[in-house]
């Protein structure tokens, strides 16, 4: 569960979440708005890489970010851009991240072909298109199988094919007790599998359907 | 998926690895250092008149000082300077799409990631002095005899502090936007003892001093604590400058 008390994040004078409240059951969500409506100032708090203005946010009862390397380590992020070196093949890349992770090599194979990168593996990150480069984002943020999955407009620059891909590799990675929040100013790619949804505008909440509301509007 | 997978040195060295990889590939680090390095030294060969005696006085503006104190000072500037065009560099790599987020976020202590760094700066700054040291052999005529290996050692105490620092504060630079500006005007009144010391150990050796005479000089002690105070500082505060 993650839970978020009166969130705020302030850039100097601009507001990027204002008065947050939200708590986010285990499961598939996603997080939807239109472009600074505080989308990835939202998932960057929950990755621990941007610290509140106010508010806490804490995720299985410990505060995001300050439990350390063991908590890092079941927290997967893909943001805008890749978090990748260009000047390294796709494989290169994900085997270091691998090695930080503690993960096998034969984990990088195969998360690369769910994501359908095996072909170009051996391709430097900076050859990549816009939408392999965010595949191959993804690929990294998926490598360590984490309990906190955070994805950041993970079908831009993507045709269907591709789309379907990283839909594919959300959703076999979906496991009890695990929790995707994605953000997407397009809800189309990921209606059909979410558990909740969040509308976020202008930094505040005005919609939260939690997989409860969801079930009872399906049923109607 | 956690594995036991390596400890904390094994994941510092994939970093390091990772960083002399991209050095080899995109070369947009080491060649300008030494670039810049060999082009000074050679430009001094000609301001600085040479007459085969190191003990000969060269007139300077406050009155005249022994050449060996001159081409110490060139020496170390030209090092300071060299190695500030590369640590400015430093972050570059992890600015192109965000794998700095990538690298805070992995699983490694702050410290691993300052050691990741610091190691690829101190190999470049030796591989510079390895080039440059033995131009300035060349150009003015410097016969060490058998201190080489002593000026090795001093010039390797003087790296782990320099480095330190500027990776330190490279980190810090990253943040802003004119980084290369930031950087010289953080690190430079810090580095200040370790380049003094290093100077005057460097004279010493040209003069012909012995390892004994340069070890018992304060300054070698000041370097050996400069280094242990800024390694320390450096793994313990890297938290605070890069996140």
């Amino acid at each position: 569960m993650i839970e978020i008390q009166n969130l705020s994040v302030f850039f100097g004078r601009t507001i990027a979440l204002d008065h947050v409240d939200l708590e986010l059951a285990p499961g598939i969500v996603g997080l939807f708005g239109q472009n600074a409506s505080g989308k990835s100032t939202l998932l960057r708090v929950l990755g621990g890489l941007l610290p509140p203005t106010s508010g806490a946010v804490t995720w299985e009862g410990a505060p995001i970010g300050s439990a350390g390397e063991e908590q890092r380590a079941r927290i997967g992020f893909a943001g805008h851009g890749s978090g990748l070196y260009l000047k390294l093949a796709i494989r290169e890349n994900l085997i270091l991240f691998a090695r930080l992770y503690g993960v096998p090599v034969t984990r990088v194979d195969d998360v690369m072909e769910i994501l359908g990168l095996g072909p170009r593996s051996s391709t430097l990150v900076g050859e990549l298109s816009a939408g392999l480069k965010r595949r191959a984002g993804v690929a990294r943020a998926l490598l360590h199988e984490p309990d906190l999955l955070l994805l950041d407009e993970p079908y831009a620059h993507l045709d269907d094919e591709a789309s379907e891909s990283v839909s594919l590799a959300v959703r076999s990675w979906r496991a009890p007790g695990r929790t995707a929040v994605i953000a997407t100013h397009g809800a189309k790619r990921i209606k059909q599998f979410t558990d909740s949804r969040v509308v976020l505008q202008r930094g505040r909440v005005i919609t939260h359907l939690s997989a409860e509301a969801l079930s009872a509007r399906a049923q109607v | 998926m956690r594995a036991g997978g390596p400890g904390f040195v094994g994941k510092t060295w994939a970093l390091v690895v990772k960083d002399v990889k991209l050095e080899l590939r995109a070369r947009d680090t080491l060649p300008p250092m030494v670039a810049f390095a060999g082009a000074v030294a050679v430009l001094l060969a000609f301001s600085i008149p040479s007459s085969g005696n190191l003990s000969a006085p060269v007139r300077i503006v406050a009155g005249s000082a022994p050449l060996t104190d001159v081409l110490a000072g060139f020496l170390w500037v030209t090092v300071l300077f060299a190695g500030l065009i590369g640590f400015a560099r430093t972050f570059e790599v992890e600015r192109e799409e965000a794998a700095i987020d990538s690298l805070l976020m992995a699983p490694l202590d702050r410290s691993g990631l300052f050691f990741g760094k610091a190691i690829p700066n101190l190999l470049f700054i030796v591989l510079v002095e390895a080039i440059l040291i033995p131009l300035f052999a060349i150009l003015f005529g410097i016969d060490l005899g058998g201190s080489w290996a002593v000026l090795a050692s001093v010039a390797l105490l003087a790296d782990l502090g320099f480095v330190a620092v500027g990776t330190l504060f490279s980190a810090l630079a990253a943040q802003t936007s004119s980084r290369e500006l930031i950087l010289p005007i953080l690190a430079l009144p810090v580095l200040v003892p370790v380049f003094i010391a290093a100077v005057v150990l460097t004279s010493d050796l040209f003069a012909g001093s012995s390892l004994d005479e340069v070890a018992r000089r304060g300054w070698f002690a000041i370097l050996v604590a400069f280094d242990v105070i800024f390694i320390t500082a450096g793994a313990l505060l890297f938290e605070f400058t890069v996140e």
